[in-house]
């Protein structure tokens, strides 16, 4: 490793070096080794194991086999050759998996003019390559997400239309954007309630909550007559808009529908059933008023940041509405109750205020809400596990077990403690980011 | 729908009676004993007790006779400090009532005039320690108007009212060479009216007074200091442009999301200008140089103060904003004055409020752990002396409506 360190500082031109700082150093490391190795094992060895498949494990060992984890436990033999991470003291836990963000669409804004664009596919307004025109050659990671460990992002393409199009599922490093889409079609993403209505003064559909569900409708009627006609055809026909639909309608994906309020939340349920497809709830501040319903119905949730819970770009005639409906302990009931509960950022890539991205903060929400009676070990699973069971791809990531993707954090302390940092993030079995300890 | 509107219904009715059966209890004495007290202006003190009468903090320290027929309430084991101050929000603001767009240059708006009192934020900003805010108009003018500094639970408005204007809010975010030039001219006519009527009242007042111009007379305030200006600007350099500006004209200046003051935290200390910082609880990202940025505008002199600017994030959540500075390494009791006397020194109601000092108004939350670590909840919060919140009794209501 020594020797590598100074290898790369060597290939590197003299000046950059001090403004250079070493985590940045570090990160070169695993994408130079993976050249230099064929079979590259890694063993985080001696902290607590933080698996969230069920058991914690201390003094525990994590090994990794090129991208995937070969082995979790207490007594696992080390071979011969493997770099040795030391991990003493600290806590290795799988990446987080942020259920729903609106990160990274550059430069395309948020939320087509249109109320209903299934064919909009987010997945090509992402841009992971750092700055416009800048970089080093292919995907850079984004510092900011790194140092709070998030490895997984759902991006949506927004929530003030009734039916805003595809979402996707990606890693926030990879080889290259192919490796790192896990899902490119991964959800039809749609909303109820007042986000998606238009301003009256527009006198553009829809401007009630009648209309919104009415279009949905429609859509779908007409999603459930093409795929009826295209069974008919010989040849079938093609259809940007409908066919994601008709993948929806076919369970092949879910639908993710954001409603706050819990008539709109009873509307997303009449939906789901009268089309019969598979729905994951959104923001949901008062889900905690349907949680038996939710809970029979195998519904998951994915509520907002608990700090604030509401949806973003709110419209301020309804906010205190929402305030009043608001209960801190949402969380704590649905999963008492049953629901698979997921805690999300529902962040965008861009505030108005600064660079920063809040969804990084992810973290700290999930040890806010154990203020409010959700378990540690709870408020972990609904950043990692749960997200990922519900996203679909908990057979990759979301916990540290064996074949699963080598998506691993380690936390210089216990990781919902307001003081801990994320010291390293390992993505497909590779380091890519080392906190500075400055 | 009916079901969430009448539950509504039925917690602002019972927010009502707590709030009454509580306002009875406003001329009985109360001690809380044994919780470690965080004054604001002195080393904590463990295991300390604190008495409360007619509103005011009779007494505070470790060894405090307790008067007799004061009801104690036993605490140990919890945190207490002051009730928190915003020094920026729009809590109680009508929300499309904050910006008089068409009105580039209205310092002669009042806050107090779109003052909402009958929405559940304020019980809200109580459940999260706040009890004072300055509350009131936006950033989309150069010259916002005139906030109100008000507590946040009381039976009576006027009561309430701390400070019934407060700062003179300004902004520059939209970049315009000609804004600043123009902000400058109109304090250079402020200038001229004030002298017209310095010279109108030292020469007995003979014939007619000059014309009253509201505008001016706003302005004129901050160039007598009686009101501080505060101003929304991001950017280091159009600080830079107000400090000079201060420099020639004399007024006493304050900058609220101050992002980039960090850069020109000498050129601050100097002129002793504070700085209402970010960030905002965890709901605005900003980036870890902002955060870090409070350090070293504390390390060079500056007193800083923090915002929930709510609703931009919650001013339930207000603590957290606490937490993130500390978390990125503002030392607690720093970032507990940022919250607490700072922003009331910048407020200028250091007098009645921000620490607790014997005298002073009996603002004071009682934490269930350390004041500023993630899951800690507040478990009772005093505004002037009477228990506006109890999270127990809060808890068991509210369960109840369900």
């Amino acid at each position: 490793m020594v020797a590598l360190f100074v290898l790369i500082k060597k290939r590197l031109s003299g000046w950059v070096i001090p403004f250079c700082s070493i985590g940045i150093v570090l990160s070169l490391l695993p994408v130079a080794s993976a050249h230099a190795v064929e079979d590259s094992v890694i063993a985080i060895r001696g902290g607590t194991v933080l698996t969230m498949a069920g058991e914690t494990i201390r003094e525990g060992t994590v090994l990794i086999r090129n991208s995937k984890i070969a082995a979790v436990g207490k007594n696992i033999r080390i071979p011969d050759g493997a770099v040795i991470v030391d991990a003493a003291g600290k806590y290795v836990m799988p990446g987080i998996v942020d259920a729903m963000t609106y990160y990274g669409l550059r430069p395309f804004k948020l939320n087509a003019d249109d109320p209903v664009t299934p064919q909009v596919k987010v997945i090509q307004a992402f841009y992971p390559y750092g700055k416009y025109w800048h970089g080093k050659g292919g995907v850079e990671p984004d510092t900011e997400l790194m140092q709070y460990g998030i490895t997984a992002l759902y991006i949506a393409p927004g929530n003030r239309q009734v039916i805003g199009g595809q979402g996707a599922i990606v890693k926030t490093f990879g080889k290259n954007l192919d490796d790192l889409t896990l899902r490119a079609s991964a959800a039809i993403d749609m909303a109820l309630g007042d986000p998606p209505k238009k301003p009256v003064s527009e006198n553009k559909a829809p401007t009630t909550r009648m209309a919104v569900a009415t279009l949905i409708r429609k859509n779908l009627i007409q999603a459930q007559e093409f795929r009826a006609e295209n069974r008919r055809r010989p040849k079938p026909k093609r259809d940007p808009a409908l066919e994601p639909l008709v993948n929806m309608l076919d369970k092949k994906i879910p639908a993710r529908i954001e409603a706050d309020f819990v008539d709109d939340i009873r509307v997303a349920l009449k939906l789901a059933e009268e089309f019969g497809f598979h729905l994951i709830l959104d923001s949901g501040v008062g889900a905690y008023q349907m949680k038996d319903i939710l809970a029979a119905k195998n519904i998951p949730v994915v509520l907002g940041p608990p700090s604030y819970p509401y949806p973003v770009d709110y419209n301020v005639k309804w906010l205190n509405d929402l305030i009043a409906l608001t209960n801190d302990y949402n969380a704590k009931e649905l999963i008492e109750a049953g629901v698979k509960v997921a805690i999300a950022s529902f962040a965008t890539g861009e505030q108005g205020i600064d660079s920063g991205y809040r969804g990084r903060w992810l973290i700290l929400e999930a040890g806010y809400v154990t203020g409010f009676g959700v378990s540690e070990e709870d408020a972990l699973k609904a950043i990692t596990i749960n997200p990922a069971e519900i996203l679909g791809i908990a057979d990759r990531v979301g916990s540290l077990e064996k074949g699963k993707d080598a998506d691993v954090i380690i936390c210089d302390g216990p990781p919902l403690k307001l003081k801990t940092w994320v010291e390293h993030v390992f993505i497909d079995g590779k380091l890519i980011y080392s906190r500075d300890p400055n | 729908m009916n079901v969430i509107r009448f539950s509504t219904i039925i917690f602002f009715a019972m927010m009502l009676t707590i709030s009454g059966s509580l306002a009875k209890n406003a001329d009985d004495s109360i001690a809380l004993k044994g919780a470690t007290i965080h004054t604001a202006v002195g080393p904590p003190i463990p295991n300390g007790t604190l008495v409360m009468a007619k509103g005011k903090i009779t007494a505070v320290g470790a060894d405090v006779a307790i008067p007799p027929g004061t009801k104690v309430i036993d605490v140990s084991g919890k945190t207490i400090t002051p009730g928190f101050i915003d020094t920026h929000s729009h809590l109680g603001a009508y929300l499309d009532d904050v910006n008089e767009m068409p009105m580039p240059y209205g310092p002669e708006n009042r806050g107090l005039d779109a003052l909402q009192m009958d929405i559940p934020g304020w019980y809200e900003a109580v459940k999260g320690g706040t009890t004072v805010v300055v509350t009131g108009p936006g950033s989309g003018e150069r010259m916002g108007g005139q906030s109100i500094t008000i507590k946040t639970f009381g039976k009576d408005l006027h009561k309430r009212i701390l400070k019934e204007s407060g700062e003179l809010k300004m902004a520059v975010n939209a970049r315009d060479l000609t804004y600043i030039p123009e902000i400058h001219s109109k304090f250079l006519k402020a200038r001229e009216y004030l002298n017209a009527w310095e010279a109108y009242e030292s020469g007995g007042k003979k014939g007619d007074p000059p014309k009253r111009d509201l505008s001016l007379e706003a302005l004129a305030k901050a160039l007598t200091k009686e009101e501080p200006v505060r101003v929304h600007a991001l950017y280091a350099h159009d600080m830079m442009s107000f400090c000079r500006m201060k420099d020639e004209l004399g007024f006493d200046l304050q900058f609220i999301h101050s992002d980039d003051a960090f850069n020109i935290a000498e050129e601050l200390a100097r002129r002793d200008v504070p700085c209402i910082c970010e960030p905002l609880s965890l709901h605005v990202g900003v980036s870890e140089e902002v955060i870090r940025g409070n350090v070293i505008l504390h390390e060079a002199g500056v007193k800083i103060a923090l915002h929930s600017d709510h609703p931009v994030s919650l001013q339930k959540t207000f603590r957290l904003s606490g937490s993130l500075s500390i978390r990125y390494g503002l030392p607690e009791e720093v970032a507990l004055k940022a919250m607490t006397i700072n922003p009331a020194e910048i407020a200028r109601v250091q007098d009645r409020v921000g620490s607790l000092e014997i005298g002073k108004d009996a603002d004071v939350i009682v934490f269930n752990g350390p004041w500023y670590e993630l899951p800690t909840r507040i478990d009772m919060v005093f505004v002037d002396g009477v228990c506006a919140y109890d999270r127990l009794r809060d808890e068991q209501k509210t369960q109840e409506a369900q």
